[in-house]
């Protein structure tokens, strides 16, 4: 493993068709320790193939993807390096969560006694001596990510792993990942939802039609569509002295405004400099919206996708 | 290795189906030696007259070699089961050199068949040696070339495993595999090893090779020697076995 490449994810060229379908076209992008990474795009952008062929199931056409500076076939262990969460089950019906967890344990050289530790770590010790087959979705997905997290990898690489989750499910898969990320590991997770990467992710790779449309962090997407929502007991100073600062405000309320033209860090330090009181300053969630869609215009699996209040863009 | 076959071998244990096919060996093994028995010695029977030599072999042959397709069987219905219940991905994931996997099932399979192969052999004996003894035929174990017959069993079972496996990672739908299996070996290859002017080339197909090893004599069907069966049997398991191997190194696993 070479020192200075530990942890890091570089995808970089990535192309794959299947059949004369283009999944995945010139993909470039990193992730990083110490960092969650979301990887946003609509159901069929490629992100599937893309985290597949990051972990070595799917052969690229083109390009390379490493992991700590190798590609995934060449690690030693790579258990003890990356630990995957994918798509689509990966279970006997007829195997325990136990006994699959031991058969990993022992193609890996782990002792068994990890697999009790890591069904402990995602609250399924009670269920580890039953059938997959009785499982729920969520239990299915805890199930996976025990086995993801058998070697004790720095890096996580996960497709989709909020699916089938109940809410108190995924808000306790947002606590382990966050704290996984800030111990210094790397994440990197697909979703399709914009919100549930919201919640979680430092930064964003959004892929469309298989190609990179955006890397970043999402306050600089939101600033890409040029919207900062402010509350303010002092609106209409403001809406002045951000006039002068070369922005425009509109009001959304009596104390509310959407400024558009600058970075919210810019509204901040403009409002300082006024002796402004800031009451709420974040991008606006209807930009960072519209900016997702537009980057993934005509990508979903519907033919028109509504601008819809609930965040969930599919 | 040893860790990858110890977790192939845990794959195989921890799921029923080996021990159905195991009972269904078993069962077929002993049905086999209480007919061939009960009635062998009658004209007409199942076998040539178990008080001679080939009478006996045909016992061991036919009875305990019978586990050799159903050791196939479990053999490709463990190998497509990884691709259709999707453990593919989280084998690959923990093994990345995939050669080395594949290599692992293979000798996983090879001894389950020995395994298979020997119980089924104990039960034979435990039916044969007492039931002949009250007609006053005594079979010994290591007497008549039966060893010899016995190993040829144990080889042959064993190759039935290596087959299967090997077979699964060509055809990797389960359905069409398993069902495949079956059609060939129990109804395609009897067919034609019976037409007589196949019989030119019929002794060289791999069931009927192996038939051959074992010297599982049947009317109206040509075998090869033992040792030619033998050779041709293991030639066929391991074309599949190269065969299967390149395509699975190749192989996007989506």
């Amino acid at each position: 493993m070479v020192r200075d490449q530990a942890g890091h994810i570089v995808a970089a060229g990535l192309a794959k068709r299947f059949g004369g379908i283009t999944a995945v076209d010139d993909l470039s992008f990193a992730a990083g320790p110490g960092q969650v990474t979301g990887f946003l795009g609509p159901n069929g952008a490629g992100k599937t193939t893309t985290l597949r062929m990051l972990v070595g199931l799917v052969t690229p056409d083109a390009g390379t993807a490493t992991v700590s500076g190798q590609g995934y076939r060449a690690l030693r262990a790579p258990g003890r390096v990356v630990g995957s969460v994918l798509e689509a089950g990966g279970f006997h019906p007829g195997r325990s969560g136990r006994d699959h967890l031991r058969v990993y344990c022992t193609a890996s050289g782990y002792p068994l006694a990890r697999a009790d530790e890591v069904l402990e770590i995602t609250g399924l010790a009670g269920a580890g001596r039953r059938k997959v087959r009785g499982y729920s979705l969520g239990m299915r997905q805890r199930l996976a990510l025990a086995a993801a997290l058998l070697g004790d990898p720095a890096v996580l690489v996960l497709d989709e792993p909020m699916n089938g989750l109940d809410p108190e499910g995924i808000a306790w898969l947002r606590g382990l990942l966050r704290d996984h990320a800030r111990g210094g590991g790397t994440v990197l997770f697909s979703s399709h939802a914009l919100l549930e990467v919201e919640q979680l992710a430092d930064q964003v790779v959004i892929v469309s039609q298989g190609r990179l449309a955006f890397q970043g962090t999402l306050a600089g997407l939101a600033a890409g569509g040029t919207a900062v929502a402010v509350r303010t007991p002092e609106a209409d100073r403001l809406i002045g002295a951000l006039a002068r600062a070369g922005a425009q405000a509109e009001r959304t309320g009596p104390d509310g405004l959407r400024v558009t033209g600058v970075l919210a860090a810019e509204v901040s330090r403009v409002a300082r400099a006024e002796g402004i009181d800031l009451h709420e300053l974040a991008p606006s969630r209807a930009s960072l919206e519209q900016e997702f869609l537009a980057l993934t215009a005509g990508q979903g699996e519907s033919p028109a996708v509504p601008a819809s209040r609930g965040g969930q863009v599919s | 290795m040893m860790r990858l076959t110890a977790a192939e071998f845990r794959k195989v244990l921890t799921t029923r189906l080996w021990v159905w096919l195991l009972l269904a060996s078993v069962a077929w093994t002993a049905g086999y030696c209480a007919l061939a028995i009960a009635f062998g010695d009658r004209p007409g029977g199942l076998a040539p007259p178990l008080s001679t030599a080939a009478g006996q072999h045909t016992l061991f042959a036919i009875g305990a070699g019978g586990a050799g397709p159903l050791v196939a069987v479990l053999a490709v219905a463990g190998v497509t089961g990884e691709f259709r219940y999707g453990t593919a991905a989280p084998t690959f994931l923990a093994t990345p050199r995939r050669g080395r996997v594949v290599a692992a099932k293979m000798i996983t399979y090879l001894l389950a068949g020995a395994g298979y192969a020997l119980v089924c052999l104990a039960v034979t004996l435990a039916i044969a040696l007492p039931w002949l003894a009250s007609r006053g035929i005594h079979v010994t174990v290591a007497g008549r070339g039966n060893l010899g017959v016995l190993v040829a069993v144990v080889a042959a079972t064993a190759i039935f495993g290596l087959a299967g496996a090997a077979a699964g990672t060509l055809v990797t739908g389960q359905l069409a595999a398993v069902a495949g299996m079956l059609i060939y070996l129990y109804v395609a290859e009897p067919l034609a090893s019976h037409i007589t002017a196949l019989h030119g080339w019929t002794a060289y197909l791999p069931g009927v090779a192996a038939d051959g090893l074992t010297q599982a004599t049947q009317a109206g069907v040509r075998l090869l020697p033992p040792w030619q069966g033998g050779l041709v049997f293991a030639g066929w398991a391991l074309a599949l076995a190269a065969a299967g191997t390149r395509v699975t190194l190749r192989k996007d696993i989506t």
